[in-house]
């Protein structure tokens, strides 16, 4: 950064911190996403292309994510990523714009993830799945025997006691545990909780640690597990390079498909722009640059992606459709339930 | 201080500071108790927060927590700091006490988020600890030190050693030397003379820097966040938690509320040690 | 003599702790590959590269410079105007003045951070840079205000009562004779505002949206993958205070030989 710019930006300092607003030119695009829509080697190329600024905000789990939508004015948000099955909340709360569906790639994406009964409602497209992956188990094959991983059952078990570490998001690994027992994750109600706590308690009692997504990577990169609960292409794909023996199972049982969306806001000021964003993550390149984004990797949601032969590998691309057969979506409780397995997750972290 | 001049001149200047004060510290505390009254999702006024605080183990568990690492923290930190700044005032010449201090200093001008992030690669069963334990023959195995209260524990009292070092250094600086000396004279022998006279004189230094460690430990975030492994969970990773997971800012008002009174009492139980005085 | 033999390895022990995770950090910047644990594979200044070519940590990186600049200096000069007005004036209450301005020294950092977050979005003001600003100059104020308030002797009175005497006005008092004679209070309550204002973490992370501080941008990175570029960071900001703390060292001392 030259000196010049550094004054530029103090003397715009100054007129922010007394004007006490912020200013906004017109072309800046605000994105409320995920931490892999951050990676500039995928938002640099839209920049330029367009001459725009794209702002990102990250977020966690759709419930802090619509929070910041209500706190905000209406107009300060063009684009958000959620998950796929919560895009109806967003529709039902009168926040999103349908999105022109002849102007996207639909037909090129894998079918099983365009999840329509989520994303579309009243015939319109809200949402479009531009990513999806695995909540399953993560494990290192020099310390783990991949034969174990074939099963959830292994995760409960005294074999690997001291050896796991915990994906620390409640649905995901909620859904695990109700697949551990038997359970469909989309039909899971409060009188399956008792029994999910029990199964999840287990685990944590096998646990050394419940991780983030970057404390997840650690823990498996450092050797302090061999066990990811919850993992999946996600923490494994970004440092199999570095460590080849890092790798992920789709156990008997099943895993946990997550999807994740992007939707346009109803009040937003760009909305040309931000459909041209869209369109762009959308595309061969978009989702190549996505789907190997530094925060972590994940599948693309379209089948075109301009990923190279190694990518594919990582990702294990040929492999999608019998993980698809096998993969169940995200439990999506209503916001009582919601909050009744926050509570129960919260329980589960502070047992001893 | 007799007849100090009385007219405008004073209010003047006064006003900035106290009306900011009042403005973003007051009214925003003020604002958080009155929010915590009214729970997200609730119908209006109620002590719903307060009532799953205290009714829900996992909830008050986390206060408990707090206040038993923070107890840790403070005692391992005092132990640890006192020698050492017993060392650095008697033994170490007087023209090199700066510089001394100074090196104590120096390695929190890291960033302290990057600081506890170093401590976990330091602590990893892959990390330098472990690896040079093993390297030498003392361990066969690695053992869990990352990911644990006792993480948190060590994360905390590195940056604390150093700053009761400073408090309690300044105070033995401020004790005239012949106090031990006129000890001595009387017979006391040296554990008597610093049981009896340099410990109680030293007193208000480690209070201070207790009671600033105290509140310093139970409201940080990134230390138990990054080194815990959420084993367990500390009062303010719930109240981020609200925040973070569920966009529940009455809930997390409340906890605030609970936390601002556990540092009340800590004040009261300490305010004569903190009185803040002119030369 | 056992006693000293004692003592330096006890010394030596503590500074081995204290410097151990600064060592570590600054050895595995210099790591060649994605994890910075042993073995060691280097030396490499790939990650250096890669902190400096990153925009968003630089961005950061003048972000907090400039908050940590402004918000000491009103921090300072508001403690230093209302010290003068506690020490040298009448005032009705003036205890309990004193206690409402020291009171935030109290209080920790996250809650007031929460306070001010619960405020902004209750007045409707978006998140910025400028709010976590004014969470700076809330936890600084009290600490500028007790330095300075400490150094305010009554010899210095005299002094203004003098200037005073020979006709000057208030305000000539207080920019000519009682700042002079006060500067290095003045000096250490603004170098230590900007060291915890530099280092301040969830007060900005609370308060900011897009444009944040160099601490925040550093959480995101390491949350956004695991690899030396962390270290780094952390070595460069490491580098930075080490000359901050310099250039103080080098003002402060040219002071008192003056």
């Amino acid at each position: 950064m030259s000196f010049k710019a550094i004054l530029r930006r103090a003397a715009a300092a100054s007129v922010l911190m007394l004007a006490m607003a912020g200013v906004s030119p017109a072309q800046e695009l605000n994105a409320l996403v995920w931490c892999d829509h951050s990676d500039p080697n995928l938002l640099k190329p839209f920049e330029e292309a367009n001459g725009v600024k794209v702002n990102v905000k990250e977020f966690e789990g759709t419930g802090a994510g619509l929070a910041i939508v209500e706190q905000s004015q209406p107009g300060d948000w063009d684009v958000m990523v959620i998950d796929s099955i919560d895009v109806r909340r967003g529709v039902e709360r009168g926040l999103f714009e349908p999105l022109a569906e002849d102007q996207l790639p639909v037909a090129d994406l894998f079918p099983e993830v365009t999840m329509d009964a989520f994303t579309k409602a009243d015939g319109k497209r809200y949402g479009i799945t531009e990513k999806f992956g695995y909540n399953t188990i993560g494990f290192n094959k020099a310390k783990a025997d991949p034969a174990d991983m074939q099963t959830l059952a292994s995760l409960t078990g005294d074999k690997y006691k001291g050896r796991i570490a915990i994906y620390d998001y409640y649905l995901p690994v909620i859904g695990m545990a109700a697949m551990a027992i038997g359970k469909k994750t989309a039909e899971l109600t409060e009188a399956d909780l008792p029994a999910i706590k029990e199964t999840l308690l287990k685990m944590k009692a096998n646990a050394k640690a419940v991780t983030d997504v970057v404390a997840s990577q650690t823990a498996l990169a450092t050797g302090e597990a061999d066990v990811l609960v919850g993992g999946g292409e996600w923490v494994t794909a970004g440092i199999a390079k570095e460590n080849p023996d890092l790798d992920f199972s789709i156990p008997k049982e099943g895993a946990v498909l997550w999807s994740q969306s992007l939707a346009m806001f109803k009040d937003s000021k760009n909305k040309d722009l931000a459909f041209k964003f869209i369109q762009y993550v959308m595309s061969p390149e978009g989702q190549a640059r996505l789907a190997t984004s530094a925060c972590y990797w994940g599948m693309p949601a379209n089948t075109k992606a301009a990923l190279n032969e190694e990518q594919k590998a990582i990702l294990r691309f040929a492999e999608q459709p019998e993980f698809l057969k096998r993969a169940q979506g995200y439990p999506a409780p209503d916001e009582a339930l919601d909050k009744k397995m926050q509570d129960m997750w919260t329980e589960v972290l502070q047992a001893q | 201080m007799t007849g100090l001049p009385k007219n405008s001149t004073g209010w003047f200047c006064v006003t900035p500071a106290l009306l900011f004060t009042l403005l973003f510290f007051v009214l925003p505390f003020l604002g958080m108790a009155v929010l915590s009254l009214f729970p997200k999702g609730g119908e209006g006024f109620g002590f719903e927060n307060y009532a799953q605080f205290f009714g829900n183990p996992s909830y008050w568990r986390a206060l408990v927590n707090s206040l038993e690492v923070t107890a840790i923290v403070t005692a391992v930190s005092i132990l640890l700091a006192y020698p050492f700044a017993w060392i650095l005032a008697n033994v170490v010449p007087e023209r090199w006490q700066r510089l001394a201090l100074m090196l104590a200093v120096l390695p929190f001008w890291t960033s302290y988020v990057v600081r506890s992030y170093s401590w976990l690669l330091v602590l990893a069963e892959n990390g330098v600890i472990n690896q040079m334990l093993m390297g030498s023959g003392m361990l066969s195995a690695p053992v869990q030190l990352a990911n644990s209260r006792a993480a948190t524990v060590i994360g905390f009292v590195h940056f604390f050693v150093m700053l009761l070092t400073l408090t309690i250094y300044a105070n033995l600086k401020q004790l005239p030397p012949n106090y031990r000396k006129a000890a001595a004279d009387l017979g006391a022998g040296p554990v008597s003379a610093f049981i009896h006279i340099i410990l109680p004189l030293t007193l208000p230094g480690i209070m201070v820097g207790a009671f600033l460690t105290f509140v310093l430990a139970i409201g940080d975030y990134i230390t138990p966040q990054i080194l815990g492994g959420n084993n367990e969970l500390l009062l303010p990773q719930l109240i981020m938690m609200q925040i973070g997971r569920r966009g529940d800012f009455s809930s997390a008002s409340a906890l605030s509320v609970i936390l601002m009174a556990v540092v009340t009492i800590a004040y009261l139980a300490s305010a004569r040690w903190l009185k803040i005085e002119r030369t | 003599m056992m006693a000293r033999i004692v003592s330096a390895v006890y010394a030596a022990l503590i500074y081995g702790f204290i410097f151990l995770p600064v060592a570590v950090l600054v050895l595995f910047s210099f790591q060649g590959t994605l994890f910075p644990i042993p073995p060691f594979n280097g030396p490499s200044l790939r990650w250096y590269g890669a902190v400096l070519s990153d925009q968003r940590l630089t961005d950061g990186l003048v972000n907090s410079l400039l908050v940590a600049f402004i918000t000491s200096a009103l921090a300072t000069i508001m403690g230093f105007l209302s010290a003068w007005a506690l020490a040298r004036f009448w005032l009705p209450a003036s205890a309990m003045i004193r206690g409402i301005i020291t009171l935030p020294l109290t209080v920790s950092y996250l809650i007031i951070g929460m306070g001010l977050l619960v405020m902004f979005n209750l007045a409707g003001l978006p998140r910025s840079l400028f709010a976590a600003g004014i969470g700076h100059i809330v936890i600084n104020l009290p600490l500028c205000f007790a330095i300075i308030y400490s150094q305010m002797g009554a010899h210095q009175a005299n002094i203004e009562r003098a200037a005073r005497d020979l006709g000057a006005g208030e305000l000539r008092v207080l920019t000519l004779v009682t700042a002079p004679m006060l500067w290095p209070a003045l000096f250490a309550s603004f170098f230590l505002a900007f060291t915890f204002s530099w280092d301040e973490f969830i007060i900005s992370f609370l308060l900011t949206r897009f444009d944040t501080t160099l601490p925040v941008e550093i959480w995101n990175m390491l949350r956004a993958g695991l690899n030396p570029k962390t270290n780094a960071a952390g070595s460069l900001v490491f580098g930075v205070s080490i000359v901050l703390a310099i250039v103080f060292e080098i003002v402060a001392f040219r002071k008192r030989v003056a």
